[in-house]
C-alpha cells in the first residue's frame, strides 16, 4: 500500500473529525447534558401526569412512593436505583417492562411523557423542548440525582 | 357456576415439567450434615438464619469471588426485577423459586447448572393474583428416599413435586395440588379466578404439616370494609388433606368474637398471615404473626381490639387449636402487620433457662415471650396513648409497650428527628413536618386537611422498622441481629372515601389531591378501564425530603445486635454506605458525615460462626467501588464491619450459606432499577 492511499485516508478522516468539532463547537457535547437541563417542557408533564395517573398510579401510587408490590419512583430508593445511568435506560426500563400487565402496550410518546412527568415529580427542571423519543438520544442525558456544581 | 370456575382452572396447562436427570454424581453422593445445609426458608424452623459455618470469616471475606449466578428472566414471560427469594439446599442440591412464573428451579449448587425447572400456567387466575412474581421461596420435606418441595403459585394453588425431576407427586392432593380457594371456612368472593387471596412466603413443613397463611392486597384503600380472610391452614405433606385451621378472625361463639362489635367480624376480612411463621417441633407448638384487618389506617367498621389482628398466636402443631396469643397493637390503625418470622431461642433469664420467642417489628420493638406460656419474659405493661378524632374511629386508650429491650428503630417523629446536618436544613424539614401531626409511637392518623394537618408523619408503621426479612438469631451467644429502616417515613392521612369507589367512610389519601384505589400490578390499567375521578381543589404535594435529602436524620437504617439473656443492645451500627444524594450534596460540601445507612426496609441477615452478613438495598458510586451495591460482614461480636464484596444490583432477598464438598457458598439474590433479578453465589478461590 500505497502510501497514496493511506495520505487520502488521513485526510480524510481528518476532514470529518474537523466537521464533527465544527459541530460540537457550536454546543455542549451532548454527553455533558443531564436531567439538570431542562430536558422535558411543563405541558409534556402535564400530559405524563394524567397517563400516569390512569397507568401507574394503581401500583406505584399518588405520590410516587411505590409499595410493597410495586418500586417508589422518587425519593432515595429511586434515586439511587438511577443515579449515573441515563435517562436511555429509564425510558427503555419503563417501555419495556410496563405497565406490568401489559408491558409495552403504550407508545413512545406515552412513555416520555410519564418519564418527563416523573422528572418533573422529582423537581428536575423543565426546559423548552420536549423529551426525546429514542432511547439512543435519550441515552445522551445522564441521570443525575445531584445537581452538578459547576452548572451554569 | 363455581364449578364451571373450578373446571376452567383445572384446564391450565401445566409448564415444561421437565425431569432432567442430570445431578451429578458426585452431588447425589454428597452426605451432608444438617448444619452444612439450608433446608428451610430461615435456615431452620426458628426462624434464626443462622449456621455455624467459618471457612468464609474475617480474613477473607473481601477475596470471596462469584461461583455461579443465574439470571430469572427466562423463568416466565416477562424479566422480574423484585427477586426476593431464599434458596434452599438440602441433599446436594440447590432449590428456588425464580422468575415472573414463580417457577421452581433446581440447581446443581457447585456449579450453578440448571437441573429441572417446573412452572404452572395459571391464566387469568394468576394474573389476578393480589401478590404476583417470584415470591419468597419454597419448603423441602423428606421420608424415606422421598424427597418434595411444596411452593404456592401466585393464583393460591399448593403445588408437590418430586425434589428429584420437578414432577408433581400425584398422589398429593389432586394430581399434585391443592386449590387453597377451596375447603378455607369461606367462599372466596367473586369467585375462584378472581377472588383476592394469595400469597408470597414460603410454605412450611414440621413433621408432616404444611402450614400456610394467606395475603391480600395492600390495604391502605380498600374498596369494602367486606373482604375475604386469611385463615391458616395445616395440610398433611403425604397426602395434602386438610388437617386444621385456625380463624384469624374467629366465627361466631369462638375465643375473640367479642373484640369486634358489631358484628364486624362477619364482614371484615384480610388479618392474614402473610409472612413467614415458626416452629418447636419438640413442644408441637406453631407461632403465627398476623397482620391488620381490613382496612390499614381506618378501623370505623370493625370497633373493638379486633383479634387476632397484629396478633401473635401460638397454635397446636397437630390441631391449629390455639394455646396462647398476645396482641401486640389494640384495635390496629398503622398498618403495623407482624411482618416477619418469630425467633425461637432457648435463653437464660435471671439464671433460670427459658424457652422464648422473640418477636422484630416494623414498630421496632423486640416483643419477647416464654414461648410455652406466652408470658412476657419483661414486663409489656399496657400504657396511655393518644387517642385521635377521626370521625367513627373507635380507639384503644392503651397500648402494650415493652419494656425491655428498648425500642431499636425509631417508631414515631418529633422535631429531634428531622434532618439537622445543618440549621437551615433544620429549619426547612421543621417547615414541611409542619404540615403534619407529629407524635410518638401510636400517635393516631388524622383527617388530611388542606389547612393541615394533612395527615400523621410516622416511623414504623406502614414500611417498618423491621419488614418482611426478619432477624437472624444466634443459638451460642443468645443474641439477636435485626436490620430496621429508621427513616422510613410514612405519612398517614385519611380522606372521606368517595361512595363511587369505596364503602368505607375513610380511607387513605392526602387533601386535595384525587382520591387513588391502590390495586394489584397493572390491575384496572387497561384501555377501556374507567377514567380517575377529577382532582380537587388545591392539589398539594409536600415531599418528604428536603433538596432531595432524606426528611429524617441518620442513620438511615441500622443493624441491632440484642442479648436476649438480658434484653440489653450489644451494639447498633449503620448498614449500607452513605446515600450518593448525601455524599454529593452541595449544602453538605467540606461536611465529615459518618456513614448514615439507607433508607430502605427489606434487608435481611444472615449469621455465621462469627460473622453477621447482609447486602445493601440501594445503589452507590464510591471512590472505592463502581455503581452498584456492597454485600457485608461484620464481626457479630463487635459490629465492626470486616469485609465488603461487589455486588451490581441491591440485595432484594436474604442471603443463605451452605457447604459443599468442602467449600462455603453464600447465595443472595439481587434485582432493582434496570437490573432484573438474579441469585449470585460467592466462595472463596481454590487457589486461595
Amino acid at each position: 500500500m500505497k502510501i497514496r492511499d493511506l495520505a487520502i485516508a488521513i485526510v480524510g478522516l481528518a476532514v470529518i473529525a474537523a466537521s464533527v468539532c465544527a459541530l460540537r463547537a457550536q454546543e455542549p457535547p451532548s454527553s455533558e447534558r443531564s436531567v439538570w437541563d431542562g430536558v422535558y417542557t411543563e405541558e409534556q408533564a402535564k400530559r405524563g401526569e394524567e397517563l400516569y395517573e390512569k397507568q401507574c398510579s394503581p401500583c406505584h401510587g399518588d405520590k410516587l412512593a411505590g409499595r410493597e408490590s410495586a418500586p417508589p419512583l422518587t425519593g432515595g430508593a429511586f434515586l439511587s436505583n438511577w443515579n449515573g445511568l441515563t435517562l436511555g435506560d429509564l425510558f427503555e426500563r419503563v417501555r419495556k417492562t410496563m405497565p406490568q400487565n401489559a408491558p409495552g402496550k403504550l407508545s413512545r410518546q406515552q412513555n416520555a411523557d410519564i418519564l418527563a412527568y416523573m422528572l418533573s415529580f422529582n423537581k428536575f427542571p423543565a426546559g423548552k423542548t420536549e423529551l426525546y423519543r429514542q432511547a439512543e438520544m435519550l441515552k445522551e442525558i445522564r441521570f443525575e440525582a445531584t445537581k452538578p456544581e459547576a452548572k451554569k | 357456576m363455581v364449578r364451571k370456575k373450578v373446571c376452567e382452572w383445572k384446564r391450565l396447562i401445566a409448564w415444561s415439567a421437565v425431569a432432567v436427570a442430570l445431578m451429578p454424581a458426585s452431588v447425589l453422593a454428597q452426605s451432608q450434615t444438617k448444619v452444612t445445609e439450608w433446608p428451610s426458608y430461615a435456615a431452620d424452623l426458628a426462624g434464626t438464619r443462622y449456621r455455624p459455618l467459618d471457612q468464609i470469616n474475617a480474613s477473607n471475606f473481601n477475596d470471596l469471588e462469584i461461583a455461579w449466578r443465574i439470571k430469572t428472566d427466562n423463568f416466565g414471560d416477562r424479566p422480574e426485577y423484585k427477586l426476593e427469594g431464599t434458596p434452599l439446599m438440602v441433599n446436594g442440591v440447590l432449590y428456588a423459586t425464580a422468575g415472573s412464573r414463580r417457577a421452581v428451579i433446581a440447581l446443581d449448587p457447585a456449579t450453578g447448572e440448571l437441573l429441572w425447572i417446573h412452572g404452572e400456567h395459571e391464566g387469568k387466575r394468576g394474573g389476578a393474583a393480589p401478590r404476583q412474581l417470584s415470591g419468597r421461596g419454597l419448603a423441602y420435606w423428606s421420608e424415606g428416599k422421598e424427597e418434595r418441595i411444596l411452593y404456592v403459585t401466585p393464583g393460591f394453588r399448593l403445588i408437590c413435586l418430586d425434589a428429584k425431576n420437578g414432577i408433581r407427586v400425584p398422589t398429593f392432593g389432586n394430581n399434585g395440588e391443592v386449590d387453597l380457594k377451596l375447603d378455607d371456612d369461606q367462599e372466596i368472593l367473586p369467585d375462584l379466578i378472581t377472588g383476592e387471596i394469595g400469597i408470597q412466603s414460603a410454605p412450611v413443613v414440621a413433621k408432616d404439616t404444611v402450614i400456610i397463611g394467606a395475603a391480600f392486597r395492600e390495604g391502605m384503600t380498600p374498596r369494602s370494609m367486606r373482604n375475604n380472610k386469611g385463615y391458616v391452614r395445616g395440610f398433611d405433606v403425604r397426602t395434602g388433606k386438610r388437617l386444621w385451621i385456625f380463624h384469624t378472625i374467629p366465627k361466631k361463639g369462638e375465643f375473640g368474637y367479642d373484640t369486634w362489635e358489631k358484628g364486624s367480624a362477619e364482614y371484615t376480612g384480610n388479618t392474614g398471615m402473610w409472612t413467614q411463621l415458626t416452629v418447636d417441633e419438640q413442644l408441637g407448638l406453631v407461632y403465627l404473626p398476623v397482620e391488620s384487618p381490613t382496612s390499614d389506617f381506618y378501623g370505623g367498621h370493625r370497633p373493638g381490639n379486633n383479634l387476632f389482628g397484629e396478633t401473635l398466636v401460638c397454635v397446636d402443631l397437630k390441631t391449629g387449636e390455639r394455646k396462647w396469643h398476645f396482641q401486640l397493637v389494640h384495635h390496629p390503625l398503622w398498618d403495623m402487620d407482624i411482618s416477619s418470622a418469630p425467633i425461637l431461642a432457648d435463653i437464660t433469664v435471671d439464671g433460670k433457662p427459658v424457652k422464648a420467642v422473640a418477636q422484630p417489628t416494623k414498630q421496632g420493638f423486640l416483643y419477647v415471650f416464654d414461648r410455652v406460656t406466652g408470658k412476657p419474659i419483661w414486663p409489656i405493661p399496657e400504657k396511655p396513648v393518644e387517642v385521635g378524632n377521626v370521625p367513627g374511629e373507635w380507639y384503644s386508650h392503651t397500648q402494650p409497650i415493652p419494656s425491655k429491650p428498648p425500642a431499636y428503630s425509631r417508631n414515631g417523629v418529633s422535631v429531634d428527628d428531622l434532618i439537622d446536618f445543618t440549621p437551615a436544613l433544620h429549619e426547612r424539614a421543621k417547615e414541611i413536618a409542619s404540615h403534619y401531626h407529629l407524635g410518638p409511637v401510636y400517635a393516631p392518623p388524622t383527617v388530611s386537611k388542606l389547612e393541615g394537618p394533612l395527615g400523621t408523619l410516622t416511623l414504623g408503621t406502614a414500611s417498618g422498622g423491621t419488614n418482611w426479612p426478619g432477624g437472624s438469631y444466634d443459638p451460642e451467644t443468645h443474641i439477636v441481629y435485626v436490620y430496621a429502616c429508621n427513616a422510613c417515613v410514612e405519612p398517614i392521612g385519611l380522606v372521606p372515601a368517595p361512595k363511587d369507589i369505596s364503602d368505607l367512610n375513610y380511607i387513605a389519601g392526602t387533601a386535595g389531591k384525587e382520591v387513588q384505589i391502590l390495586k394489584g400490578p397493572g390491575e384496572n390499567a387497561g384501555a377501556d378501564a374507567p377514567k380517575p375521578p377529577k382532582k380537587g381543589p388545591g392539589s398539594q404535594y409536600v415531599p418528604m425530603n428536603v433538596d432531595g435529602l432524606p426528611l429524617i436524620k441518620p442513620p438511615y437504617g441500622t443493624i441491632t445486635a440484642i442479648n436476649l439473656d438480658k434484653g440489653e443492645f450489644v451494639w447498633q451500627i449503620a448498614h449500607g454506605e452513605t446515600e450518593d444524594v448525601v455524599r454529593n450534596s452541595p449544602a453538605l460540601k467540606g461536611m465529615n458525615i459518618p456513614r448514615t445507612g439507607q433508607e430502605t426496609y427489606n434487608i435481611g441477615t444472615l449469621v455465621t460462626k462469627t460473622l453477621v452478613i447482609a447486602g445493601e438495598g440501594h445503589v452507590t458510586t464510591t471512590s472505592d467501588h463502581p455503581r452498584g451495591a456492597m454485600l457485608r460482614a461484620y464481626d457479630k461480636a463487635t459490629g465492626k464491619e470486616v469485609g465488603a464484596v461487589y455486588m451490581p444490583a441491591p440485595q432484594t432477598g436474604s442471603p443463605m450459606t451452605y457447604m459443599l464438598n468442602g467449600r462455603q457458598y453464600i447465595v443472595i439474590a439481587v434485582s432493582g432499577g434496570p437490573y432484573s433479578g438474579e441469585y449470585i453465589a460467592y466462595t472463596l478461590s481454590s487457589n486461595d
